[in-house]
């Protein structure tokens, strides 16, 4: 269970974030939405220990992201594409991640058979297509088999097929007892993978629950993302 | 008719690129950051040689310092401007080649700069002369400052230096920057990372160049880049460098050097993928 | 983590700490080795220190000692353990290699001493390879020029100092990009320093002395100062260590990545 309760975040008098509170469950797909600049990367980067919050906490099972034995066994993460360096192959980014995080050699190929790179290991990441990036930050976030995944627009520059494949995998994780925190634009993608929501907004939330509950009353999860984020005035 | 309009064209496309470039430069931090190199270095060293000097002169020891003329406190410290050079040359053109977003798929700048201007020779062009521009206002407002404020320092206790000479050199000098800021321009065309032109232009425009090392195997290392256009602004007070080519010769090897250069880099980048 | 630690606890919390910095280090060289612009430097350091060597030994007219020859063309070596130093560093924000870096090691000092024992191993295998190259490429120039000295005791301690400088010059271009997170300023900076502005002020001052390059070659070059010696050189140069590394991981703590 991720939880995330009264987080706040200030650079010097801009508010980024202001009392963000949520939870993204075992057993379901947690989309999270807001337009850019609403504080979604924000808060992804808190709960992931990369940046420190003003106020309020980010929780993995009960514990901040920096005090877990072993991270990336217990959240795989994938914020802004590949991140890795780009004169690198793919097979080294993912060798030392798995070193660093202490997840044995083999899965390496597993990994990047899963998310169809496995003809690519030797391909440096700068000569990568914007979905072949993509598909390596998502190989590095299942490299430690993690019980929870939070992913920054992991759809972004996949072609159909890879969406597809995606929607899949997560609903595959969340099926079996995974946790699945994802943040996205794609409305039509959203309503199709997640079972719950959260709307956030100029920095605070104004929206959560089941994705039923945070449409009815509107046609489509678009028309309701507009008139909770009022986006469209 | 339509002839005439085309051919009136062309200096325009090279003006209207020129600008483009000048403004490029002018918002980028990098080359702000060199241009603030070209003229805060030579001066803080020159205050330092200079105090060096009249401290030397009053405890009447002059032989601890190796020379006591004001001008020679200024173009001792030439050599840190010739580094903002070489960053303002580097960077005009490894900031095109940045990803923005360095992952896969991220946009470099290049390929927004030509597609507006899609001539690349316009645009080599353009941002040669931005460099050249932008090299010679540092000169032109670093080295009379650097020899008022030596003088200064100094003041009465100097061996006087003759105008003439003085101003030969800090044009000698003006050209060094400049010249050096090419290379730096074109090299980096080449490599397009910055990190192998900066580290053989700052090692060769030290007072420790490779060349120098060089010249003790062979004479006809004095026709090296550096070495050729060091008698631009450097006396040879203690005559080490005897071989050393003459100033007007130095010079114009040096500018064969810069040319050549730019025009290999011309036709590599004509020629090749952006 | 409250509970009182006993003996076998605190055994425990030692090999565990033991263990994850092991693991980081290793992570660090996979990085370092994935590199492409690393290697080379290696590589093209090793190259340049025989190509000089030979340059100096067959040219120098008084040059009888490769160990001579070679603490002088430290100068110039000193490039690759800097650049080794800022690339290590300046490669993780190029790009947002930083935060996947983070995610896989939260824990800053960790993954900071992780990094600068990995930088250490690859910068001493590099500098005794590029020493001793030198050294080797010296002496048989000098001896295919019959300028070989009479078999005189050969002194390790130069050697052994130029390779303990090139190390710890590099140690500071490390700390200077962690606390720049850049690979152009502080590039730019060191090779200033240490081959324009060092050379250019001791000509002129004597302050030039503290300059970190100019007290940390006297490792190599133990007698050419007045004020300073071998081992307060060295104190000079770690103090410049030590004030711009604790700069670098207050920063690298504190900041967001």
């Amino acid at each position: 269970m991720l939880s995330i309760s009264g987080l706040t975040k200030r650079h010097g008098p801009r508010t980024v974030l202001s009392d963000v509170t949520f939870q993204a469950r075992p057993g379901r797909v947690t989309g999270f939405l807001g337009p850019n600049g609403a504080g979604k990367s924000s808060t992804l980067r808190i709960l992931l220990g990369l940046d420190r919050p003003t106020a309020g906490t980010a929780l993995i099972d009960g514990r901040p992201y920096r005090k877990l034995p072993d991270p990336i066994r217990a959240v795989g993460s994938m914020l802004d594409g590949s991140g890795a360096h780009r004169s690198r192959t793919a097979r080294n980014h993912l060798a030392w991640v798995a070193r660093a995080g202490g997840v044995p050699k083999r899965r390496i190929d597993e990994v990047l058979d899963q998310v169809g790179l496995a003809g690519a290991g030797r391909t440096r990441v700068g000569k990568f297509s914007l979905g072949m990036g993509q598909r390596l930050g998502l190989a590095a976030a299942l490299l430690g088999e993690p019980a929870a995944l939070v992913l920054d627009e992991p759809v972004n520059g996949l072609d159909p097929e890879g969406i597809r494949w995606i929607r899949g995998l997560l609903r595959g994780h969340a099926d079996a007892g995974g946790t699945v925190l994802l943040s996205s634009h794609l409305m039509s993608e959203v309503a199709e993978i997640t079972d719950d929501l959260v709307i956030i907004a100029g920095g605070r939330i104004v929206a959560t629950g089941p994705l039923t509950e945070v449409i009815a009353g509107h046609a489509t999860l678009e028309e309701a993302f507009f008139a909770l984020t009022g986006a469209d005035r | 008719m339509t002839r005439l309009r085309a051919d009136r064209r062309r200096p325009m496309t090279l003006l209207r690129a020129v600008v483009a470039e000048l403004r490029k430069t002018a918002t980028l931090p990098a080359s702000a950051a060199a241009t603030a190199v070209a003229v805060l270095g030579p001066l803080g060293i020159t205050v330092l040689n200079a105090f060096s000097v009249r401290n030397a002169i009053r405890s009447g020891q002059p032989g601890l310092v190796a020379y006591t003329s004001p001008a020679e406190a200024a173009f001792s410290a030439a050599p840190l401007g010739t580094i903002g050079a070489i960053i303002l040359g580097v960077v005009v053109i490894s900031s095109e080649f940045t990803a923005n977003s360095p992952d896969a798929g991220g946009g470099r700048q290049i390929t927004a700069t030509l597609a507006a201007t899609p001539r690349r020779l316009v645009v080599l062009a353009a941002k040669a002369v931005a460099v050249v521009l932008n090299v010679l206002a540092a000169a032109a407002i670093t080295l009379p400052a650097c020899l008022f404020v030596a003088d200064f320092v100094i003041g009465d206790l100097a061996t006087p230096d003759d105008l003439g000479p003085t101003a030969a050199r800090a044009a000698g000098a003006a050209l060094y920057w400049t010249l050096t800021a090419l290379m730096a321009l074109a090299i980096t065309v080449l490599t397009r990372s910055g990190v192998i032109p900066l580290i053989v232009l700052i090692v060769n425009s030290s007072l420790v160049s490779v060349s120098m090392v060089l010249t003790h195997v062979t004479t006809l290392a004095y026709y090296l880049p550096d070495a050729a256009g060091m008698r631009l602004f450097a006396d040879d007070p203690l005559g080490e460098f005897e071989h050393a080519l003459a100033p007007l010769t130095g010079g114009l090897v040096m500018a064969a050097w810069a040319l050549g250069f730019l025009a290999v880099s011309s036709a590599v980048f004509t020629r090749r993928d952006a | 983590m409250t509970t009182k630690p006993t003996r076998t606890a605190a055994v425990r919390l030692a090999r565990t700490a033991a263990v994850r910095l092991a693991r980081t280090t290793a992570a660090e060289l996979v990085k370092l080795r994935g590199l492409p612009a690393i290697l080379g430097t290696a590589l093209g350091t090793v190259v340049t220190g025989a190509f000089l060597a030979v340059a100096l030994a067959s040219s120098a007219p008084t040059a009888t000692d490769a160990t001579d020859v070679v603490t002088h063309t430290v100068l110039f070596l000193q490039i690759g353990p800097i650049l080794i130093g800022v690339l290590a560093v300046a490669t993780e924000y190029a790009g947002r290699q930083i935060a996947t870096t983070l995610t896989a090691t939260p824990n800053r000092r960790l993954l900071l001493a992780g990094k600068a024992a990995a930088y250490l191993i690859v910068a001493t295998a590099t500098s005794v390879t590029t020493i001793v190259a030198g050294l080797a490429a010296a002496q048989l120039t000098l001896i295919a020029r019959d300028r070989a000295a009479e078999a005189r005791e050969f002194d390790p301690w130069p050697a052994a100092g130029a390779v303990t400088y090139l190390v710890l010059i590099g140690v500071l271009a490390l700390a200077l990009a962690t606390l720049l997170r850049s690979l152009i300023p502080p590039l730019v900076g060191m090779l200033t320093v240490v081959l324009v502005v060092s050379p250019l002020l001791s000509g002129y001052t004597e302050h030039a002395r503290w300059l970190p390059d100019r007290a940390g070659g006297l490792l190599y070059l133990p007698t050419t100062d007045p004020v300073l010696g071998a081992r307060t050189g060295t104190i000079v140069l770690l103090t410049w260590i030590a004030l711009t590394g604790s700069a670098a991981i207050a920063a690298f703590r504190s900041r967001d990545a």
